[in-house]
Order: structure tokens, then sequence, then C-alpha cells
């Protein structure tokens, strides 16, 4: 109780003024994130075999997997929504696709001015070909 | 040459109304004005600036680049902070006693203004040079606690009257060791103008005389203007912010500038009575003396908020037990000391 | 004699430092606190209800949410507990992983909690130091999970990933400054006459009350009790580390400040061999596609950077758990608070709270 203590805490403040920062300033830079980052996701539909593994490994009922049935009676990818708002980003839903056609990929910055907007379609057929095959959303 | 750039100013002033045929109470009411305007100038413009520096330091020593967005090097955060603060609603809740809740902010300001009214900012420049300067600034500052209870009190909070009993406690305790260690220096100088005090470091600082009265006027006044180690009054993670809880828009930026105008003053104050003053070290007096006044100033803030950005708060029982069982007693031991000093050195001399 | 009159004051749930939604309403003589009333319960979000209707991997997730702070070692006691109850032998890779993980992990927790303490005490700068260090500690856990602080890294029976490229190499590097750093907070921080005359002393706990309200981890150590899950009942690989058990003396305040620093060194002397040690092979044990555990119950500790934490899983023998509870260290740690607090300062209010060491998504789950 004789102040060095004290002293000591200013020669320790003063030691890391001179130091240099360590914060980044952040919209003009960025940080390089791992490869392995749990940013939002990919979707490469042509590997996708609309099996819906995903859809059941999610914890959060998160995704929607529509598929059709095309002509040789193969199952298709229709289209394919997450509720982002529900998404807990934990990645059982990459872990489970057979085919890798889901990732993660590095985009973080997902707030939105609308709450529909948070809603993330990553796959749509653009005309449902009618007649052959039943939707099954 | 830039030594006489204000008094010089005002003197050619003065002397081109005269010539003019002005009725000399108009020019003296004219000068008088111009000296109020430039000294709220002063402190508005250093209020600004200290709050950015403050931000800055606080940045510096923690790794982080602080504010840096609005202007080069975000020079003028602070002016774009009080401009948002200015353009927000003030927002009245419900029961608060209104008048005293509305005036507070109002007096907080004027009590800054008021103090710097004796402060030797220069060699001749003293708004008005008080024969009992000392006891006026001592005055005039302990009125801020009347102030903050009345904040604490209207506001209709209990963090706020918590806040404000603290500030209340605070304040009492800590305007003893102040005094005493002020009496100390002006025992030393032998007068209680300001101006008379400067003048009697010219030769050696009191800093040197007195380092025990240094050391308790030091931490006393970071005490009464509640800074880190002493910021219970605001305490943010305790009370929320104490009197200023219930305020917003530009009165809550009223009671922010005046805290950092009241810290600048206790730099000021240190300054004056242990540095020296506007007395320029080692004869440098090619810098003028406003300027190393400034200099001074800004190295004992520097040493204050160093020690903000170090230290954790005290309890508000600690606070008082240091106050009034161990400050206290140190500055009357200093006072007796320098008594019997002076008295020795007087018998020696004669 | 002067009238006198207590107040009540209502402290959270919004209020800067009740580190999160925890509300407490204090009745106040002066500055002194006569009576406390917790509440407790504005971030329930019923997980282990929730878990009731999720299978046994999807239940991973859920189970960071409770100590997002130190969410690896919460990981670590579901999948273990599982894995106790099925029977799974685990790779060895994947338990070096998982300790490293584990203990990457602690260190963060206890950087937040030192961080914490510092800032609601009034110092910023001791609250911004432990950030910073976090902040490497974050780094290295994001490249082995991807995630910063939900990691749901583990899986039962392994791990989900192997460890990445130059991770071994980052992790070397960054560990003498995480050790750096919590040199300078002890010097910043817990040397200071300040803190010591505000901590020591304060809300003292002896070991028989501390054991008597189920209090574990550093802070039953801080009151002097020699006992660590990691060595008295190994889990894990925990066994094959050598590290101390730091522990306190009068379980205090100040102490319980300290042992968060003392740990922190011990959890790096940890990493530092596990990352030594670390043997080849694979990272996942041959788990069945669909996980059933047979029907039975399992109780499982771990222990977590706040304390004691429990997993008692019952299967009814289908996919999904029949009922799981969690033993809470934060709950657990803070039913001592209302009496800790009484005849203290509000000052101290927040420095004991800060000092037991409790996440509110912890305590309401």
């Amino acid at each position: 109780m004789n102040g060095m203590g004290l002293l000591k805490g200013l020669a320790i403040t003063f030691k890391e003024l001179w130091k240099k920062p360590v914060t980044l300033e952040y919209p003009e830079k960025k940080e390089k994130l791992p490869p392995r980052f749990h940013g939002s996701f990919t979707l490469y539909s042509e590997k996708c075999i609309a099996c819906g593994l995903c859809q059941q490994a999610c914890p959060n009922k998160v995704i929607k997997v529509g598929s059709i049935k095309d002509e040789n009676n193969k199952r298709k990818l229709a289209s394919y929504e997450m509720e982002m708002k529900y998404c807990l980003f934990c990645g059982l839903c990459v872990e489970a696709c057979p085919t890798n056609a889901l990732v993660f990929n590095q985009e973080y910055e997902l707030a939105k001015y609308n709450v529909e907007d948070i809603k993330l379609t990553l796959f749509k057929k653009e005309q449902i070909t009618t007649g052959e095959g039943s939707e099954n959303v | 040459m830039g030594e006489n750039l204000f008094v010089g100013m005002a003197k050619g002033l003065r002397t081109w109304l005269e010539s003019n045929h002005f009725l000399p109470i108009v020019t003296d009411v004219f000068l008088m004005l111009l000296a109020v305007v430039g000294v709220l100038g002063f402190l508005f413009l250093n209020a600004l600036f200290l709050i950015y520096y403050d931000r800055k330091f606080g940045a510096w020593v923690q790794a982080r680049l602080g504010p840096n967005r609005v202007g080069p090097r975000g020079i003028f955060q602070t002016v774009a902070d009080t401009l948002k603060l200015f353009a927000k609603e003030i927002f009245i809740p419900n029961n608060v006693d209104r008048w005293p809740y509305l005036l507070a902010p109002v007096l907080i300001f004027t009590i800054p203004v008021m103090l710097f009214l004796v402060i030797p900012f220069g060699k001749g420049m003293v708004p008005y040079d008080l024969n009992l300067g000392v006891l006026y600034l001592v005055a005039v500052t302990s009125v801020e606690t009347i102030v903050l209870w009345m904040a604490g009190w209207s506001s209709n909070n209990k963090y706020s009257l918590l806040g404000a009993m603290r500030s209340v406690a605070q304040m009492l305790s800590y305007e003893m060791p102040v005094i005493f260690a002020m009496l100390s220096v002006v025992m030393m100088a032998g007068s209680m103008k300001l101006s008379d005090i400067v003048a009697a470091q010219q030769k050696v600082w009191f800093i040197f005389l007195q380092p025990v009265g240094f050391l308790i006027y030091f931490i006393a006044v970071n005490a009464e203007f509640k800074r880190t180690p002493f910021d219970l009054v605001e305490g943010e993670s305790e009370i929320i912010s104490g009197p200023y809880t219930e305020y917003s828009g530009m009165n809550f930026a009223l009671f922010f500038l005046a805290e950092y105008t009241n810290f600048m003053i206790g730099a000021i104050m240190v300054t004056t009575l242990f540095l020296g003053g506007w007395n320029a070290p080692f004869g440098w007096t090619f810098i003028p003396s406003w300027l190393w006044f400034i200099i001074k100033m800004y190295f004992v803030i520097t040493l204050y908020m160093w020690t903000r950005w170090t230290f954790l708060r005290i309890r508000i029982d600690q606070m008082l037990n240091f106050a009034w069982k161990f400050l206290l007693p140190v500055s009357l031991v200093n006072i007796f000391v320098t008594g019997v000093g002076l008295y020795l050195y007087r018998m020696i001399r004669w | 004699m002067l009238k006198t009159q207590e107040i009540s004051i209502n402290v959270g749930p919004q209020h800067p430092s009740t580190h999160g939604v925890f509300r407490i309403v204090l009745k106040l003589d002066g500055e002194t606190i006569v009576d406390a009333e917790p509440v407790v319960g504005y971030l329930h979000r019923g997980i282990e209800k929730l878990a009731e209707d999720r299978t046994y991997t999807q239940v991973i997730p859920y189970t960071d949410r409770m100590d997002y702070l130190g969410a690896m070692s919460y990981n670590l006691g579901y999948v273990q507990a599982i894995e106790k109850l099925m029977g799974i032998e685990v790779p060895e890779r994947a338990e070096f992983i998982r300790v490293i993980a584990t203990e990457l992990s602690r260190i963060a927790s206890h950087h937040v909690f030192l961080a914490s303490m510092c800032l609601d005490m009034g110092s910023y700068t001791g609250w911004m130091y432990p950030f910073r260090d976090r902040e490497l500690v974050l780094e290295l856990l994001e490249m082995l999970t991807g995630s910063r602080m939900t990691f749901s890294f583990m899986r039962i029976g392994g791990v989900a990933d192997d460890l990445p490229e130059g991770f071994i190499e980052k992790t070397k590097q960054y560990l003498p400054k995480i050790l750096e750093g919590v040199d300078e907070e002890e010097g910043l921080i817990a040397g200071n006459e300040i803190f010591i005359a505000r901590t020591k002393g304060l809300a003292t706990v002896s070991v028989e009350k501390a054991l008597a309200w189920g209090w574990g981890g550093a802070n039953l150590r801080a009151s002097g009790y020699k006992f660590d899950l990691r060595k008295n009942r190994p889990y894990s690989v925990y066994d094959r580390f050598e590290f101390d058990i730091p522990t306190g003396a009068n379980g205090d305040c100040w102490d319980r400040f300290y042992l968060r620093l003392a740990e922190i060194r011990q959890s790096v002397k940890i990493i530092e061999q596990a990352l030594e040690m670390i043997p080849e092979g694979p990272i996942m044990a041959k788990v069945p596609k669909v996980i059933k555990p047979p029907v039975g119950e399992v109780y499982h500790e771990v222990e977590a950077p706040k304390g004691i934490l429990g997993y008692y899983v019952v299967s009814d023998g289908s996919t999904k758990p029949y009922r799981m509870h969690v033993r809470r260290p934060s709950f657990i740690n803070i039913g001592m608070l209302k009496e800790l607090l009484i005849g203290t300062k509000l000052a101290d209010f927040i420095t004991i709270f800060a000092s037991i060491d409790v996440v509110l998504g912890d305590v309401d789950c």
C-alpha cells in the first residue's frame, strides 16, 4: 500500500502509448477471413441433387428445398430458400450435404433494411414446367 | 513580438476608440465585452478540443485509433457531436421539478466562465485582477455542488439522487485539502492575488518548494473535478450517469462541456499555483508567455488523462476516508512545516 | 435524530454492468445495501425444452448458446455425455483437438471476465487489454471452427474438422502474446492499490460455504479448495498434461480475479503441451448415421470456465432426447449473490457480481 502498484500501472500504460493500434478501419480495410469462416451461403445448384438432407439436418428448420421430378423420374431442384433470421450458422447443413453443393462463403455483412430481404433465395427455377412431375415444396 | 500580441491588440483598440472620441465608459464596456468574448471563445474551443484529445489519448493508451472520421484525424468529431446534440429534442421526463431541472445545465456552465475572470493567461493578460483571487476561485468552485444537487434532486430519478449525494459528499471533503494546499502557496507568495502568485514564481516554481502541497493539490483537484479515479459522481457502471442521467440533447451537452471546462480549470490552477503560471522556464522568453501558459496547461491535462486512463474508480467510503484521514492531516502538517520554514528563512535573512 | 429513509432501487435489466439482462432490486440505506432481491429469467429461451424436439446432433448448436463466452466446454460436456451413453470411443487426435479448442475458449472466457470486472470498477484500459488479447484467441478459434463465439464444433464421436493448415504455428506464435497480456493485466490491475483496496476482504466465501452452495471451478478454488475436474476426475485426455491447480487464500473478490489470471497461464501451458503431443489419425469415431442411444440416462460433468458443468440426458431409445437438464455453473454461482451483498456498498454490488463470473445466457438458459 505505498503507491508502487499505481506507478507500475502508469508505466504500463505509458509503454502501451507508443505501440501501434491493433484495430482496423473497418469499412475501408477488411480482415482476411479464414477459409472455414461461417458467413452466408452459396449453393452450386448444378451439383445439388435436391435430396433434402440439409433440410433435415437443420436444427431450426431454416432451409426449404423445393424439388420437381423430371421426365426420367429424377428429382431436380426447383427452389432453395433459407429463412436467415432463424439461422444459427452452425454448419450442420453444409456438413450434411453429400455433394458439397451448399457451402459457406465469406459474406458477413448480412444486415438488411427490410425484414423481407432477410430471406435468402439461393435458387429459384425460372418457370416451373407444368405437366411433368409434381412440385413438392 | 508574439509576446504582446493580445495586450497590444487591446491597447491599439483602446487608442483607436479614444481617438475617435467615444465616451470613456463606452470604451471600457466595449473592451470588457471583447475580453469576455475572447475568454468564452477560448473556453469553448478548448473544451471541444479537450474532449477530442481525451478520447484520442484513451485510444492511444488502449492500442486503438480513436475518432478518425470527421475532419482530418477526426479533429471535428466533438463539433459534430455537439451539433448533433443541438438538433436533438430536449426531453423532459414526467414529474421532474421543472425549474431546477432546466436551470441546472445553464448554471453549470456559468461557473467555469465566472472562474476565468481572475486567471492570468499571460503577462498582463488578466480579465480582472482581483485582490482575493484565490478566495474567489475556491468560493465559486464550490457553488458547483449546488448545481449538481439541483440537477440530481429535480430529475426525479434515484440514480440521479445518489449521484447528487455523492457529489455533495465529494466536493465538501475535497474542498478542505484543496484550500489548505492553496494556503501553503499563499503563504509562500504572501498574497492572494493570482498575478502576485505567478510573479513570486519568477525564479523558483512552487512545485519545488512545495512538493507535498503540489501532490495534495494535484490529487484533490482531480477529485474536485470528478475525474477517474474519483469519478464517483458519474460512476457509469454503478449509477448510469449520476445527476446527468435524465438529461438529453443540448442540456446534456452543456453538462458534458462544463465537465471538461472544469477539468481545464483544474489544470490551469495547478499551472498557476505550482508550475509558475506564464513564466518561461530557463529564461526561454522567445516563446510568448501566453503560449507557455497553454503548453504547461496541456502538460498538466495530459498528466491527468494519463491517470484517468490507467486507474479504476475508488469506492465512496474509501474516497471520504482518503480525504479526511490522509489528505487533510498531511496538508495541515504541510502548512505547519511551511510556516516554520518561512519563519526560519526570514530569521536567517534578517 | 434526523429522520432517514431507505430507498429501493431497481438495477437492471438494462443497466451498464449487469452483464446482460440481470435484474436486482436493492434496498439502500444511503449507499449501504440492506436488502437485495435478484430477479432472473430475462434471457430464458427454454433450451432444455428445445432440446427435446431436436435430434441428438441438432442439440449441439443450442449448447453453444448457454455460455456464449466459453462455448466450447458446453459442446464438450454435451457430446461426452452422449458418447458415455452410447459407449463410443473417440479417436485420440479428436480428443487432443477438443482439449486445444476447449482451453482456447476457456482463455477467451476468462479474458471477458477480467475485462468486464475492470470495466465495472471503472478502468477502461483494464477492459481494453484483455479484449485485445481475446481477439487473438478468437482469431485462432475462427480459423479452427469458422465461428468466433458459437462454435458448434464438436460432434458426437469426434470433432467437425481437423486442425487447419498453419494452425499449430499460429497458435505457438500467439500464446506468448497472450501470456504477455496476462502479465500486463496483472501489473495494471491486480497490483493496483485502488483495486486491492476495493476487492481485498470483500465478499469472503469460506470453503464450507462455497461447497454448501455447490460452487465449483475458479470460484471454489479461490476459497482455497484444491478441486479441478480436469485433475480430480480426468475426462478426455486431461490426465496426460502437466499443469497446476492455482488456489486462492481468502476467497474474496481479489482472489477470484487473480485466479482467472493464473488459470489463463495454466491453460496456455496445456495448449502448449497438447500441440507437441498431438498424434496423427482420424478425427471421427465410427458413429452410426442416425444417432440412437440405448434407453437409459447419463450424467456427465466437465470443468467449464465458470464452474462445474453437468449434462443430464435421458434417452428413450428414439432419435431425440427424452429430457435434458443442464447444471449450469452460472446459475449455481448467482445463488449466493443475495447473501454476499447485504452490508456492502452499492459500488461493491457491481464488483461482487462481476467477481462471481456469471453470464446471463447461462443463468437463464
